[in-house]
């Protein structure tokens, strides 16, 4: 289906690039401590800068590991039904749970990134860096997930779904 | 509608979707949505997203996550773990379930390094499931002995809810940390006894090393020197430089990952597609593990606004009776509801009932919490909510089957229940290390 | 009969609670039969730094705070909470009550739809807990010191400090591990209850990042304006009462602790010559802050303008005066700033 499969790369690429963000953060905090107990120089903006990208980079995954069939399920019941049944249970999953999640994490996550940009928010302390871009990142985020549920929705709808790994 | 049947309509809803297969992150954030529009409460919504951006997203502890799951997928992805456990197999060759008790232990010293529960238990999981099935060990011991020992994480200090215990009692974190570290670590001690038991009497479940397979003492040193010492140094070098205060928590799983990429290149084993699949499968195990924590606030808040928290609150203050019974009879609540809800959930309802009971009885405080840390254990194993059971679900290939992971933690379950029994009987395993270490206060 | 969800920035340990149970308390027995308040602990439903915007958004109704934590919407809110070496716990009280202060508060809460109620007023913080003694300035150079706010980073930096962000949750684990030199949390009371003599040596007084702070309620403006003028007169009064009560209650607790405090650790007073030093530095601090924030210098000039108003009468009445009249900032400067 084109439609999946755009909504998949999409989500895929984003994946592939926010992934390496884990080396980063980690050469800061490593770059801070060196820093700090062998210059006796600590930097002023290591906590909030690694805090932020920290959550950037898991917010941003969750599409991704949607695509990946990453998110966590029992398989107690649903290892005992016929592959028909087994597509429908899914499908309702995804409407009673995902959905509706998915759904008020965006929408409510944008009223909540917008309030923050209009006030051009920071942290408080002498350090003052920008919350917002996280915030607008959160709803971007939280509409990543949720086209990359439309995709996984479709694709058990039609049956072009291979068994997770 | 009253919040007896929110709560019980909460509970229900989380089922369903769990035994619909559904992926748990969804269900939890799911069940939240619903249940504010079946309690009328469409506009108490916002609070979900407050606490997915301060709870989970601006939140320094968890930043060890990822980084805990990058230094396992270094080590295992280069194959430096399947040669440490191989190793270390041979070593205790001579030792009944030689392998399995090496998990036990180097569980405890992780344990000693971080305070996070998906870290632990995704470490411990990346890194010897894997050599333990292909060794013959039983899908029940391997699962169970992982799972049970990833939680030890969360009694050895430090640990992240140790720190919330305390910003919601009377005690101070180190009086907690030192009160809880003489019971982790027993029950860590425990575990071992119980799986030399197993190997001893099961050897179906833990096979021994065949004769043939053994080295001489030589190549075994060797190999020990080679395969296991490195690894080993830097479990010890991460702890060393949390201990020494170099570093904290979340800095020392940073100094982990970077050692563990160190150790990789000195073995020649870099190359650039390994190391980039690794961010890759640490990308999706660090989302996997960290949707669940933003479900589960989610779910954790609107079970307290719609009048869960009250609720449950009501029933436990109802409850009169001796001194020792009331006491029991908390234990097993915390037990039932670790069944169903998150330890975060748990202490935050609990505690503000429990606390000011146990203050007029005039026993330690300190013994009660920590007691009831030791019970909060059960809460990561015991099914249909353990998060213990989801990580390993997650990361254990798909012909381990669900039902083994759950009959494999069973004997652990016990295990900690006994541990809980010896606690209450002998309060000094709690007092002795705090009183030695902070003589005023 | 309305019913209003409330929650605070406080964990049940901290005793920072116990103003917000006092107001709730209170508020609940003027109001029986109009407003119910149904308080929740810190964390039972927003995390601390969220309770502004689940109010804000009109998720719940009211969220009792600490002014400074919003520093990062609007630098005002962080005069608003406390100040470097210039109120004590009597000016704000009477600032607040008597000289304007209270409708600044709602001024700046106003522009975030919520109205604010001031409840409770803490005296001067505890200061630096550490483990080497800190007595004079060049003590303090290079220490890493968790501390919070913006002035008080600013005036930390320019003493030759370094300000540690850092949550209240892990200060403890952070001191005993070494990973920051010193802390400063609250007053003595609250911080005896977070264990910081366990693991610190030594306490430097006075707190001069933190003369006296502020505490109280937000709440959200469609709610208070759904409310009649008489249960807002009734919630009003429960401020008032609360504010009052407060006082006398952390007062005593602070000498409580303070005493518990000198059999467990050395306590050193900075010198005079110090403390001068300090707040010349602070001066110039509330000037740039001040400047660089139009909000923020309209707050600061209403409390110097105070400030200055009261000096006549304070300073005649001594030695029966009610605390000092500090040689503060440049009120001239500040006023230049106001519409710039
Ligand atoms: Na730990
Ligand atoms: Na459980």
């Amino acid at each position: 289906m084109g439609i999946t499969r755009v909504l998949d790369l999409i989500n895929e690429t984003v994946g592939r690039i926010v992934a390496v963000i884990a080396v980063v953060f980690a050469a800061i905090i490593i770059y801070d401590v060196i820093m700090r107990y062998v210059f006796n120089d600590p930097t002023r903006w290591a906590f909030d800068v690694t805090k932020q990208m920290f959550g950037f980079y898991f917010v941003m995954l969750g599409g991704y590991a949607l695509k990946h069939r990453s998110h966590v399920s029992v398989d107690l019941v649903t290892e005992t039904l016929t592959p028909g049944v087994l597509r429908i249970v899914e499908a309702a999953g995804y409407i009673i749970f995902f959905f509706p999640f998915a759904w008020v994490f965006f929408t409510r996550s944008w009223e909540f990134a917008t309030r923050s940009l209009a006030q051009a928010e920071t942290t408080y302390g002498a350090v003052q860096l920008p919350v917002y871009p996280l915030k607008i990142s959160m709803c971007v985020a939280a509409g990543l997930l949720l086209i990359q549920g439309v995709s996984e929705f479709i694709k058990i709808l039609f049956g072009y779904r291979e068994p997770a790994q | 509608m009253n919040p007896e049947l929110i709560a019980v309509v909460m509970f229900g809803l989380l089922l369903l979707g769990l035994f619909m297969g559904h992926p748990l992150a969804f269900v939890l954030g799911g069940t939240a949505v619903l249940t504010t529009f079946i309690a009328g409460k469409p506009m108490v919504l916002g609070i979900v997203i407050n606490r997915i951006f301060g709870d989970v997203l601006d939140n320094f502890t968890l930043i060890a996550i990822p980084l805990f799951v990058l230094m396992a997928r270094f080590l295992s992805d280069s194959g430096v773990t399947d040669r440490m456990f191989e190793s270390l197999r041979l070593l205790m060759s001579n030792i009944r379930g030689g392998l399995a008790l090496a998990v036990v232990f180097i569980s405890i010293l992780l344990a000693a390094t971080t305070g996070i529960i998906g870290a632990s238990i995704t470490v411990m999981g990346v890194m010897a499931l894997r050599p333990m099935l292909q060794y013959g060990y039983a899908q029940t011991l391997t699962t169970g002995v992982i799972a049970a020992s990833g939680c030890l994480g969360i009694l050895i200090p430090p640990s992240i809810m140790l720190i919330l215990m305390a910003s919601y009692s009377p005690l101070s974190v180190g009086e907690l940390f030192a009160g809880s570290m003489v019971p982790g670590v027993l029950l860590g001690l425990s575990y071992a006894v119980y799986v030399y038991l197993v190997s001893v009497f099961r050897p179906d479940l833990a096979p021994a090393v065949e004769p043939d397979e053994k080295i001489s003492r030589g190549a075994l040193m060797r190999m020990l020197a080679f395969e296991a010492v490195p690894p080993l140094v830097l479990i010890l070098g991460i702890l060393g430089s949390l201990l020494a205060g170099i570093a904290t928590a979340t800095e020392a799983s940073a100094i982990g990952a970077f050692l563990a990429l160190l150790i990789v290149i000195m073995r020649g084993k870099f190359h650039w597609s390994t190391f980039y699949s690794a961010m890759l499968e640490t990308a999706r195990t660090s989302a996997m593990i960290l949707f669940i924590v933003v479900g589960a606030t989610a779910f954790t808040g609107v079970f307290n606004i719609t009048g869960g928290l009250r609720a449950t609150q009501e029933i436990i203050r109802s409850l009169d009776m001796a001194p020792w019974l009331l006491i029991t009879m908390m234990m097993v609540i915390v037990f039932i509801l670790g069944a169903f809800l998150d330890w975060t959930g748990i202490v935050l309802l609990s505690f503000p009932i429990f606390l000011p009971i146990v203050q007029e009885m005039e026993i330690s405080m300190l013994w009660f919490v920590v007691l009831m840390a030791v019970v909060l254990q059960t809460s990561f194993l015991t099914p249909p909510f353990g998060y213990a059971l989801f990580y390993l679900r997650a990361i254990a290939p798909k012909e381990v089957r669900t039902g083994q992971i759950i009959r494999g933690v069973l004997p652990f379950i016990a295990l900690i229940v006994l541990m809980c029994l010896l606690v209450a009987a002998i309060p000094s395993l709690v007092t002795w290390l705090p009183a030695r270490l902070y003589t005023q206060g | 009969q309305d019913t209003w969800t409330m929650t605070t920035t406080w964990p049940s340990s901290l005793e920072l609670i116990e103003g917000d149970k006092h107001f709730v308390d209170l508020a609940n027995k003027l109001t029986q039969g109009e407003l119910s308040i149904e308080f929740f602990e810190g964390g039972a439903l927003v995390p601390a730094g969220e309770v502004f915007g689940a109010v804000e958004s009109g998720s719940i109704q009211a969220g009792a705070d600490w002014p400074g934590y919003w520093a990062g919407r609007d630098p005002a809110f962080s005069p608003l909470a406390t100040t470097a070496s210039l109120f004590n716990a009597v000016d704000y009280v009477n600032w607040i009550l008597e000289w304007g202060g209270a409708d600044i508060y709602n001024e700046i809460y106003g522009k975030f739809g919520m109205v604010y109620l001031p409840y409770m007023v803490t005296n001067n913080e505890s200061g630096f807990r550490t483990n080497e003694p800190i007595r004079n300035l060049d003590d303090l150079q290079g220490k890493r010191l968790r501390l919070s706010g913006l002035e008080q980073g600013k005036l930390l930096e320019r003493l030759g400090g370094n300000q540690v962000s850092m949550a209240g949750g892990e200060i403890y684990q952070s001191l005993e591990r070494g990973v920051i030199d010193g802390a400063e949390f609250s007053t003595p009371n609250v911080d005896w209850s977070g264990g910081f003599q366990q693991v610190t040596k030594y306490w430097a007084t006075p707190g001069w990042h933190q003369s006296a702070s502020i505490f109280g309620v937000m709440i959200n403006k469609q709610s208070w304006d759904a409310l009649s003028p008489e249960t807002q007169e009734k919630l009003q009064i429960a401020a008032d009462a609360t504010l009052m009560w407060s006082l006398a209650f952390t007062e005593k607790r602070a000498s409580e602790a303070y005493k518990q405090f000198d059999e467990a650790v050395e306590i050193n007073r900075y010198d005079d010559e110090t403390l001068a030093k300090v707040q010349e530095m602070a001066n110039e601090v509330i000037v740039e802050t001040a400047c660089e924030s139009p909000s923020s210098a309209k707050v600061y000039l209403s409390m110097l303008e105070y400030l200055e108003d009261y000096k006549g009468w304070r300073e005649a009445s001594a030695p029966f005066n009610l605390g000092r009249s500090p040689n503060g900032p440049d009120i001239e400067a500040v006023r230049a700033c106001v519409d710039g």
